[in-house]
């Protein structure tokens, strides 16, 4: 399987200030890519630089075997969807007009989407589970019910390849698990690729298959099993963890100083292996 | 730019440079009835055109006049087509008038403009000093075959005014401002035909050239200009109360002679300011105000 | 299911609307502080003037004042639905990006300096207000683009900085002017329809209606573009481009506008906000039906001042204040559910 995303050697500063270095990676296609790390540390900017928002100060970025910078606006956006954090614009657009937009990179002169156009559209609002709410303005959806509207826009571009900002920053559990199981579904199924930058390692490493580790001036990218270790992540991250284990899934959670102190060894099990 | 825009712009260019050409062949603008003799429904759209109107004794043939034109009484019953700033393009159509005088400030212009589009005669006239109303009245007159009448008519305006120029050159001159608008304080400057009138009538006015026409003056200024009559138009609440409120606003500056002497005038602006047949009477109103001096001295 | 807009519906909605339009410029040319006989129109224009003066009032009087009304209420409208959309600002007005004092600056100077000489029967004032407009806006892009890469904030401010520059110089001039000039460049400014020669509308139509379409070419851009600049060119939308583009035609569009006819406000304001209470926010549709309406509303509003104080006028501006404010409030308060983002 060929790498849809290559990075290499890629660099970033904002201001004389180096946020990215070096940095080099590759994406296959069809695989789910976390990129973790703490505030700072670049990942938006990473994320911004892949789809072509920000350019590189050195290196590149390839997708689909040509430089980024290659492409038109309009051929960039037929291969990569990007889903922001969720909010709800100045003027009150419907769930089905929001979504309908996606089809702008394929339409004609002046702007009218086709039968086709509108299948699709249908399609994403269906697999999202935002179909029942398909004539609501935006604003009058919950937070996690406007993420998914903003997925499944991300989804009628039909585009292979997916990259999320933080998708669950403010949401409930019950809408981040069905975000991520969204998005695995579209993995699985329908073979995208996926990119998301999360906050929350513990979730991210339930469902993705690699995981970037973004440190400020270093990096490190593998499988979650390998990249998540205690060290590494209290190196990066700069506070205590304290790993769980549970069944065959290892589990972080930050220990802060005056938090309640959760037993003499580090590692503990709660629940009996089953 | 994609070829949809190219295109439209082409074809924009094109479609103007269409309308440029079909309008310049046109034949624009109609024969104007020719008259054998005088026009007979005339109409004014100026209150001082107006007056010259009547002073040539072509009352019966004003078929309108603008809103504010309110002399001669007889002037003030005739039909109204809009005032001074705005007339009325309909309401002049309606008349049928075969000769339109109005002054040839923009928003006259704008009027007649359009009258002449559509076939009428127009006299567009530039009144802002008083040889220009000169000019205007012997216009007026050749327009409207009253030509004897228009002449003698400037002959006695100019001999009214002679007359008083040369009275008022005996005594010294005075030094007079006239007020156009009391908060803020502004007066008429050198380059009006007000100031004409002043030096006419014997004054001088009390601040010297200014690049404004009507100047708002501080009270550094008035203070130094050393005022002998101050003149204040009279606002239309009435004359009395005008005149005590005047006095009671211009008592702040004590030390002006004008305030000093009780030399405050607040009187009907219209044969001053309006730049008419009345014009030797409002040099006389100021001349008397002048004069008022010496009596009392 | 789909609510989606298609051409069919667009289209059905813009004859309706359209004929609308032609019944309220039908009744409003009957409308006029003189009466008229519609039979004695159909004689013809007579041999000479006087002679007809119903078909003269109508033709040549009323006529071109609802067709002047018609085309700068279109391109105030549209003007309006396309900056509120690019500057993502709800209270946009075709005049916020410096156009008003602009035009103001060029009218006064014409107007001091006394020029004359007329451009395919303009007048001297209108071409000077129609540069003025143009070279303002070409000044707020290049300082806005040239203090941070044209994003919108920058925009805004250089425009409120224009205009409050360019307006300290128009005081200025006002008060060394003649009064009578004070008094043409105040009432110039107050905004004002008046009877304008045929040659003169043809063009002004030919560009208005060029303008238009070349924005509604834009306006499924529009619709990303009002969910931030970085969202519509994740969805393929060439920002830069666009931003030029509709500010390039909003300015040509409402600086023909405003040197036809002043600074007549309210329009570009209320209109998409009105439309967009009872159509959505599709920038395909509200281009097209806001200008139809902002036509509707100008020549109703024009023919209110020329006949409420006959035989004097109103400048229109008046009209359109007071008209519109209560109008939309009263449209507010029954829409008030659909509106989002004043929660």
């Amino acid at each position: 399987m060929s790498s849809i995303i290559e990075v290499k050697n890629l660099s970033f500063a904002y201001n004389q200030e180096s946020i990215l270095n070096d940095l080099s990676f590759d994406v296959t296609s069809g695989q789910f890519l976390t990129i973790a790390g703490p505030n700072g540390a670049g990942k938006t900017t990473l994320l911004n630089l892949i789809c072509g928002i920000l350019n590189p100060a050195g290196g590149f970025v390839k997708i689909d075997g040509c430089n980024v910078k290659s492409y038109s606006i309009k051929k960039l956006a037929q291969k990569v969807a990007v889903v922001r954090q969720e909010f709800v614009p100045p003027f009150d657009f419907t769930v089905e007009e929001t979504v309908m937009m996606a089809r702008a990179p394929y339409l004609g002169a002046f702007g009218f989407e086709s039968k086709a156009d509108e299948e699709i559209a249908a399609l994403a609002l269906e697999m999202t589970e935002t179909i029942r709410f398909a004539r609501r303005p935006l604003a009058h959806l919950s937070g996690g019910e406007r993420q998914r509207v903003f997925i499944a826009r991300a989804l009628a571009q039909n585009t292979p390849i997916l990259l999320l900002d933080e998708p669950t920053s403010f949401l409930d559990m019950k809408h981040q698990t069905g975000i991520y199981d969204l998005l695995k579904k579209l993995q699985l199924e329908k073979g995208k690729t996926i990119v998301a930058v999360t906050h929350d390692i513990n979730l991210a490493a339930q469902y993705c298959d690699k995981v970037l580790l973004l440190g400020a001036d270093n990096y490190h990218i593998g499988k979650p099993g390998d990249v998540f270790t205690t060290e590494l992540l209290e190196k990066t991250f700069g506070v205590r963890i304290f790993a769980v284990n549970f069944g065959q899934e290892k589990f972080f959670i930050p220990s802060g100083k005056l938090a309640k102190p959760a037993g003499p060894n580090r590692t503990t099990s709660f629940i009996p292996d089953s | 730019m994609n070829k949809f825009q190219r295109q439209l712009l082409i074809m924009l260019c094109l479609a103007v440079a269409v309308v440029i050409t079909f309008s310049r062949l046109q034949n624009q603008g109609r024969n104007v009835k020719h008259q054998s003799g005088q026009p007979n429904k005339i109409v004014s759209l100026s209150p001082n055109l107006t007056e010259i109107l009547f002073e040539l004794g072509l009352d019966e043939k004003i078929a309108a006049v603008s809103d504010d034109s309110d002399y001669p009484p007889q002037a003030a019953k005739k039909n109204k087509v809009g005032t001074f700033w705005q007339p009325n393009t309909e309401a002049i159509i309606a008349c049928k008038p075969d000769l339109v005088v109005a002054e040839s400030f923009e928003q006259q212009k704008a009027v007649t403009e359009s009258l002449k589009k559509l076939g009428y005669k127009v006299l567009s006239l530039k009144i802002e000093k008083i040889e220009e109303l000169f000019a205007a009245i012997e216009k007026i007159g050749s327009a409207t075959g009253r030509s004897r009448r228009a002449d003698e008519l400037i002959k006695n305006i100019k001999a009214q005014l002679d007359g008083l120029r040369s009275k008022s050159r005996s005594s010294g001159k005075v030094r007079m401002l006239w007020v156009i608008q009391a908060e803020p304080l502004r007066a008429a400057g050198r380059k009006t035909h007000i100031n004409e009138l002043i030096e006419l009538a014997g004054g001088e006015n009390a601040i010297s050239d200014t690049i404004q026409q009507y100047p708002p003056i501080s009270t550094e200024e008035l203070v130094g200009s050393g005022v002998e009559v101050i003149i204040q138009s009279a606002m239309g609440t009435g004359i009395e109360n005008e005149q005590k409120a005047a006095e009671a606003f211009w008592s702040k500056w004590q030390n002006l002679p004008a305030v000093k002497n009780h030399r405050i005038y607040v009187i009907e602006p219209d044969t001053i300011l309006r730049l008419g047949p009345r014009l030797p009477q409002g040099a006389e109103t100021l001349a008397r105000c002048i004069a008022a001096k010496q009596e009392n001295q | 299911m789909s609510n989606t807009l298609t051409i069919r519906k667009l289209t059905k909605r813009v004859v309706i609307c359209l004929a609308i339009l032609a019944a309220v410029m039908c009744l409003c040319c009957l409308t006029g502080t003189q009466k008229i006989s519609l039979e004695k129109v159909f004689a013809g224009p007579g041999k000479t003037a006087g002679e007809n003066i119903d078909y003269e009032i109508l033709i040549g009087v009323r006529l071109p004042r609802v067709v002047l009304a018609a085309l700068v209420g279109a391109a105030l409208a549209c003007s309006g639905v396309v900056l509120q959309a690019v500057l993502r600002n709800p209270l946009a007005d075709p005049y916020i990006l410096g156009i008003s004092s602009g035009a103001g600056l060029g009218v006064i100077i014409a107007i001091i300096s006394g020029i004359s000489g007329t451009f395919l029967g303009g007048s001297p004032i209108a071409i000077s207000a129609f540069a003025g407009a143009i070279i303002t806006v070409w000044l707020v892009w290049y300082i806005g683009h040239f203090t941070g890469k044209s994003q919108v904030t920058n925009l805004l401010l250089a425009g409120v900085v224009v205009n409050a520059f360019f307006g300290a110089v128009i005081m200025f001039l006002t008060s060394i002017a003649k009064s009578e000039q004070v008094y043409s460049t105040i009432f110039w400014l107050m905004g004002n329809i008046t009877e304008k020669n045929p040659p003169v509308l043809w063009v002004s139509a030919i560009c208005i209606f060029a303008g238009i379409v070349s924005l509604f070419s834009i306006c499924y851009r529009l619709n990303a573009m009002t969910f931030g600049e970085q969202e519509a060119q994740g969805l393929g939308i060439d920002i830069n481009k666009t931003k030029l583009f509709a500010f390039g035609w909003t300015a040509f569009i409402t600086a023909v506008a405003v040197s036809l006819s002043g600074l007549i406000g309210f329009v570009g304001l209320i209109i998409p906000h009105a439309v967009r209470l009872v159509l959505g926010p599709d920038h395909r549709q509200l281009l097209p039906i806001s200008a139809i309406f902002g036509s509707i509303f100008l020549v109703a509003a024009d023919t209110l001042a020329r006949t409420i104080v006959a035989p004097a006028q109103l400048p229109v501006g008046v009209i359109t204040a007071i008209a519109g404010g209560p109008f939309f409030l009263a449209l507010l308060a029954g829409y008030s559910r659909k509106v989002g983002w004043l929660k």
